[in-house]
């Protein structure tokens, strides 16, 4: 069967009035927790851990792809409105999305980011029905070998090319190894970590660590700092929420050149979606007839850095559901959802439930639709959530990562344990640690494990396995020139800049 | 807290790893790779990381939010988080006792006083609130096991 045939049948899936449900509930929660400052989709998702026991994997995967997609939406209201980017992906937004609301154009700049990642967003589908089947075939050629290299290039990019520093980024993945290695060791049945305390035995649960660095640890910032008191200046929505004729012919290009950064650099391992739409950004800057208007409101400066914010979203899909690595904190806990179905992810997901990942993509065309629908006419809902005072809005987000924590496993614990990653996660958001190290490295710790001991057990133990098999030793080599090139490149150009 | 202390207790997470990575027993099934290696070598990394980090520190080369764009915090900075993680704690504590609501309200009143939200009624009316809506759509609609909404200790 090929793709556009299973897409089909993923539709026919996806239609169906209990999956069109939770798709709805996932986009209407996305957007939500997008436009909410202190929650973004990785918290919620790890909040709703829990309910894997009840919900069908269908159902839950496509009301996980609709909190995700959705928070990319909702993160531009909060950048024009509040000029506080709900997540790092929408900082760019607001550089001329609040310059835009301040000058009384807030309606072009809020349908410019909504009609823009309807644009991307189904652009970076559409990449991501027709390429992923070829990344498939190919990865169907991977051993373990290639697999423990590919994740060790996954850990080493995530680590070394997000956040300022190498140091910190790698010091914050090997934290996230150690707590990934504790409980019993998945082969040998030894207790690791575990300082005799029985609640250790299963290991650190990934909803855990990401509720606690995500939720506690920033709200633990906040109240530190003592400045997030009252809401902030959420600005009035000005002008008409649709497009004159003027900002279509100026948007459209923006967007697509937008989705073009967006889907590549997503797809990569650690792409994210920060680099593309900074690089977004200035292209549009400089492509630009009118570039004088940037810093006071370029309404091709919202269009690009959205479209590439919600391609960047869809790409990142790809090595999960194609390859089962995560590339972001978010795409780590889904693929913990993966496993919490007992569904082995990697290059078989695709045959082995490919009713499931069809659906799954068929979902995203569909929930595009949903949130264009959503995001303009329910503006004004979203404003007043901004509205929420602080000590009411942390209360809740607390409280509900308390209960979801406490409900997954029944145990007081793991609220303990909660409170421990909350001031992991204030130290690291004081000292600027990357937190997406810690978690990729939480999970991918015991699959990388495992994948090195059977291909030492395939190679009689020959640790040359990983540097003799062409694929493997290319993916190890990538790896290295990722952990040696910022450092090098960031003297150099502090030389140029030294000697200019 | 400084960066310089950070790694101190990073080399303190390390050598505590160290010290457990020793008591770990040596697997009775024949591999090329027990249960040790890993552990050894994340630790290995981990206490080289926390030197580095600390030397690098020591220079005066890492970053601190209190020299940087956020600035230094508003006076009572320590209060304010021990006011959330007491709210933390109310909950581990009561959770087993008094069932879900009671600490949760406590816990929510926590956060809410950190961001200096007075304790009182008001408070425990809107945390109260919210505690027993996140328990009906936790406990009653979606079927998570919160326990009871309120339990009286016999």
């Amino acid at each position: 069967m090929n793709a556009f045939d299973s897409l089909m049948g993923g539709f026919a899936n996806a239609l169906q009035p209990m999956t069109l449900m939770y798709g709805f509930i996932g986009c209407f929660v996305g957007t939500l927790v997008g436009v909410l400052p202190g929650i973004g989709p990785a918290l919620t998702i790890a909040l709703l851990l829990p309910l894997t026991y009840h919900v069908p994997a269908t159902g839950m995967f496509v009301m996980f792809a609709g909190i995700y997609y959705g928070a990319a939406y909702g993160g531009s209201t909060t950048s024009i409105l509040l000029n506080t980017p709900g997540e790092s992906a929408s900082v760019v937004t607001a550089l001329e999305g609040n310059k835009m609301a301040r000058r009384g154009r807030a309606g072009p700049a809020l349908a410019t980011a909504a009609i823009g990642s309807f644009v991307a967003g189904t652009i970076g589908t559409l990449a991501l029905t027709f390429f992923a089947p070829l990344v498939v075939e190919a990865a169907l050629a991977f051993g373990p070998a290639e697999y423990f290299s590919l994740m060790i290039l996954s850990l080493v990019a995530v680590s070394a090319v997000l956040g300022n520093s190498v140091l910190r980024g790698i010091a914050s993945l090997t934290a996230g190894l150690l707590f990934g290695l504790v409980g019993l060791d998945l082969q040998t049945g030894q207790p690791r970590f575990t300082f005799g305390q029985t609640e250790l035995l299963d290991g650190i649960e990934v909803t855990i660590a990401a509720v606690g660095l995500f939720a506690v640890g920033e709200a633990l910032y906040l109240a530190w700092q003592g400045k997030e008191t009252k809401a902030g200046e959420v600005m009035k929505v000005t002008g008409s929420l649709w497009l004159s004729a003027q900002d279509w012919s100026r948007s459209w290009k923006a967007w697509l050149r937008g989705a073009l950064f967006g889907f590549p650099i997503g797809a990569m391992p650690a792409g994210g979606a920060e680099l593309p739409t900074l690089l977004s950004y200035y292209t549009e800057k400089k492509l630009s007839k009118h570039p004088e208007e940037f810093g006071q409101g370029a309404i091709e400066g919202v269009a690009g850095p959205e479209a590439a914010n919600n391609a960047a979203a869809a790409g990142v899909l790809m090595p999960l559901l194609t390859l089962g690595i995560p590339t972001s904190a978010t795409a780590a806990i889904m693929l913990s959802a993966f496993q919490g179905y007992g569904i082995q992810t990697g290059p078989t997901l695709f045959s082995q439930q490919g009713s499931l990942v069809w659906t799954l993509i068929a979902s995203l065309y569909i929930g595009n639709v949903i949130l264009l629908v959503l995001n303009l006419p329910l503006v004004g809902l979203w404003v007043k959530l901004l509205k929420i005072p602080p000590p009411w809005l942390y209360a809740g987000i607390i409280i509900i990562s308390t209960a979801g924590v406490y409900g997954a496993g029944n145990s007081v614990f793991n609220v303990g344990l909660l409170y421990v990653f909350g001031l992991i996660g204030f130290a690291m958001r004081r000292f600027d640690f990357p937190a997406a190290p810690l978690i990729v490295g939480l999970i991918l710790a015991p699959m990388a494990e495992q994948s090195m001991r059977q291909a030492l057990t395939i190679s009689m133990g020959e640790w040359s396995t990983f540097v003799t098999r062409p694929l493997s030793a290319s993916l190890m080599a990538i790896s290295v020139i990722l952990l040696i090139a910022p450092p090098l490149v960031r003297r150099w150009q502090q030389k140029r800049v030294a000697t200019a | 807290m400084t960066p310089f202390r950070l790694a101190l207790c990073l080399l303190a997470l390390g050598l505590v790893g160290a010290w457990q990575v020793t008591l770990i027993p040596e697997s009775p099934i024949q591999m090329p790779v027990g249960p040790i290696l890993t552990p050894a070598v994340v630790v290995g990394l981990l206490l080289v990381i926390a030197l580095l980090y600390g030397l690098s520190a020591w220079r005066g080369r890492q970053l601190d939010a209190v020299l940087g764009d956020d600035g230094q915090p508003l006076p009572g900075a320590n209060r304010r988080m021990l006011m959330l993680l007491g709210g933390g704690a109310a909950f581990v504590l009561l959770a087993v006792p008094l069932g879900f609501v009671i600490p949760a309200t406590l816990c929510g009143m926590g956060v809410a006083r950190a961001f200096d939200e007075p304790l009182g009624w008001r408070s425990a009316l809107v945390c109260g609130t919210i505690a027993l809506l996140f328990w009906i759509l936790f406990a009653q609609v979606l079927g998570v096991g919160l326990g009871p909404a309120v339990a009286w200790p016999l």
